[in-house]
């Protein structure tokens, strides 16, 4: 065993980690605000993976990379804010508005994930490295596609941090996801802000995606580990800020790379479910919070 | 008496809510007059709030009935709407956003109202709104929910205030706080009606309810029993009634 080796293996669980981070927070942040749990966020991975393919793969329009994955993320917010409306709106008001939430968001991915069936066919796809080469920084030789890949997850994930911090939105978010009450008689439209947080988690969700199809096939239920796998960080981490589940998705890349270097791959669940148990059994509330559901 | 009009800024008629088989709120009317501090009083569960939740329509609507704020129908607005015409609202629980900072907490506020601007203006306003509520200058930065109760209570009162209200509801602002808090209280109400705010003020302490009020409407079991002069309210054998159980 070589520190090249571990070296290795820690750039893969960062990798990792940063995808899920992505994804986790981008399911926080409806979680936090709306208080459910959106079972179609993987649907929403998917779907924005298959958008960032047609868009940009030289076998469909041919847009290119980066225009591809604008494109996608743009009309992955769009499908947010409608999805929001359609399943999520008429059961807001509703005593039990969590479990609709369950059935409806269920629902709701069921239909996407068959929708993408229809539309692209049952046969895998994958989406082109997002860059060739290698980069060398100092003793770790890193792909150039994970680099972009880490520095633009940074990039989103600090941008999220300044958008709820220091923009009139992001505040307003906050603010709702605090106390729904409080923030209507401050004039506050709510729904609107719901709708917002709905397409931007699904614009988080469908980079993810894009990210996930880059180094993995594309199927059409190619959401469904990277949801458990965001459950799990958001449960780690709790949410009380939204740099939580970033550590916790850093924490679970982690142990996820060396427990399938070490353990061997299908051990790799059963080492995160164990994680997760502990960590609801000794601290329930995540492990880097004091209060629950606030952003 | 003393600075209000006898024209009426916020009309409420006949407003109904029932929970099940209870009425909580059985056709309550009432007439707020511009410059006028209304009193609400009633023992626990008569109904007080819910008449608060019906008209601001947070977290419900009334079952029936209209509100009219300067003449304009507003019980059919979405309660955001409702927060921008004028009509600002504090809550009985310190309803403030816990990890946002005290200033942060106005500022969101204001950024929704129709005051808002420049970012630089919204901070002014958002600043001046909590020297309004004598909320301390050194502790804006602090976050809402480390502060205690009663500057709790401050920033929630200068979060209505930015909104520029015309009319403000007062739900218990005195409840948990010491007798010298109470004061404070006292006065700052009558310095932000002395701002031109028109305000509805329910609170269970009856020397600050009946020292502040122009009139004072009592309330029991979701009716209005007494209406009047708060030394002749306060004698009435129906409130002296509802409030010890049997007529004194």
């Amino acid at each position: 065993m070589s520190l090249d080796t571990l070296l290795v293996v820690a750039s893969g669980g960062l990798v990792l980690g940063a995808i899920y981070a992505l994804m986790a927070s981008g399911l926080a942040v409806v979680w936090t605000t709306l208080g459910i749990f959106n079972f179609a966020h993987g649907a929403f991975i998917a779907l924005g993976a298959y958008l960032g393919w047609q868009l940009s793969h030289a076998e469909a329009s041919g847009l290119g990379l980066l225009a591809g994955a604008l494109g996608a993320v743009a009309a992955m917010f769009v499908i947010g804010v409608c999805f929001h409306y359609a399943l999520v709106r008429p059961f807001e008001r509703k005593a039990n508005i969590v479990a609709a939430s369950v059935i409806t968001t269920l629902a709701g991915a069921a239909i996407i994930e068959n929708g993408i069936s229809l539309v692209w066919g049952p046969r895998s796809k994958q989406m082109p490295r997002l860059a060739e080469g290698d980069v060398a920084l100092g003793p770790v030789v890193l792909s150039a596609s994970d680099l972009v890949l880490l520095v633009t997850v940074a990039a989103i994930l600090a941008g999220l941090g300044w958008f709820l911090g220091a923009t009139r939105t992001g505040r307003s978010m906050r603010a709702v996801a605090q106390n729904r009450e409080a923030a209507e008689l401050m004039g506050l439209d709510v729904p609107r802000l719901y709708a917002v947080s709905f397409g931007l988690s699904a614009a988080m969700a469908g980079l993810a995606g894009l990210f996930v199809g880059s180094i993995r096939f594309m199927t059409p239920t190619m959401g469904a580990d990277p949801l458990m796998k965001a459950l799990i960080v958001v449960i780690l981490g709790g949410v009380a800020r939204f740099t939580s589940p970033i550590y916790a998705a850093l924490i679970v890349g982690m142990v996820e790379a060396y427990s399938s270097y070490f353990l061997g791959l299908y051990w790799t669940p059963a080492v995160l479910f164990a994680l997760m148990i502990a960590v609801l059994v000794l601290k329930p509330s995540g492990l880097f919070t004091s209060h629950q559901r606030t952003l | 008496m003393r600075e209000a009009t006898q024209e009426p800024i916020l009309v409420v008629s006949d407003i109904r809510k029932s929970f099940g088989a209870l009425r909580a709120v059985d056709g309550v009317s009432l007439e707020l007059r511009r410059g006028e501090i209304l009193g609400v009083a009633g023992p626990n569960g008569s109904g007080k709030s819910t008449l608060f939740n019906a008209i601001t329509r947070v977290p419900f609507s009334a079952d029936s009935g209209v509100v009219l704020l300067e003449g304009r129908p507003i019980h059919d607005m979405p309660p955001h709407r409702i927060a921008r015409e004028g009509l600002a609202r504090t809550f009985q629980r310190e309803s403030v956003f816990p990890s946002l900072s005290a200033i942060d907490n106005v500022l969101t506020a204001i950024e929704h109202s129709s005051r808002r601007g420049a970012f630089d203006r919204n901070v002014a306003l958002a600043e001046h709104a909590l020297d309004l509520a004598g909320f301390p200058a050194t502790l804006h930065n602090w976050r809402a929910g480390d502060l205690p109760i009663f500057l709790r209570k401050l920033v929630m009162i200068g979060a209505a205030m930015a909104l520029d209200p015309k009319v403000l509801l007062l739900d218990e602002p005195a409840s948990s706080l010491t007798p010298e808090e109470i004061d404070r209280i006292r006065l700052l109400i009558l310095k932000l009606r002395g701002h031109g705010v028109s305000i509805l003020l329910i609170e269970h302490v009856l020397p600050l309810l009946s020292g502040v009020s122009d009139r004072l409407m009592v309330m029991d079991q979701g009716q209005v029993i007494a209406l009047g002069e708060p030394e002749a309210v306060i004698r009435d054998p129906r409130v002296v009634e509802a409030y010890l159980g049997t007529a004194a």
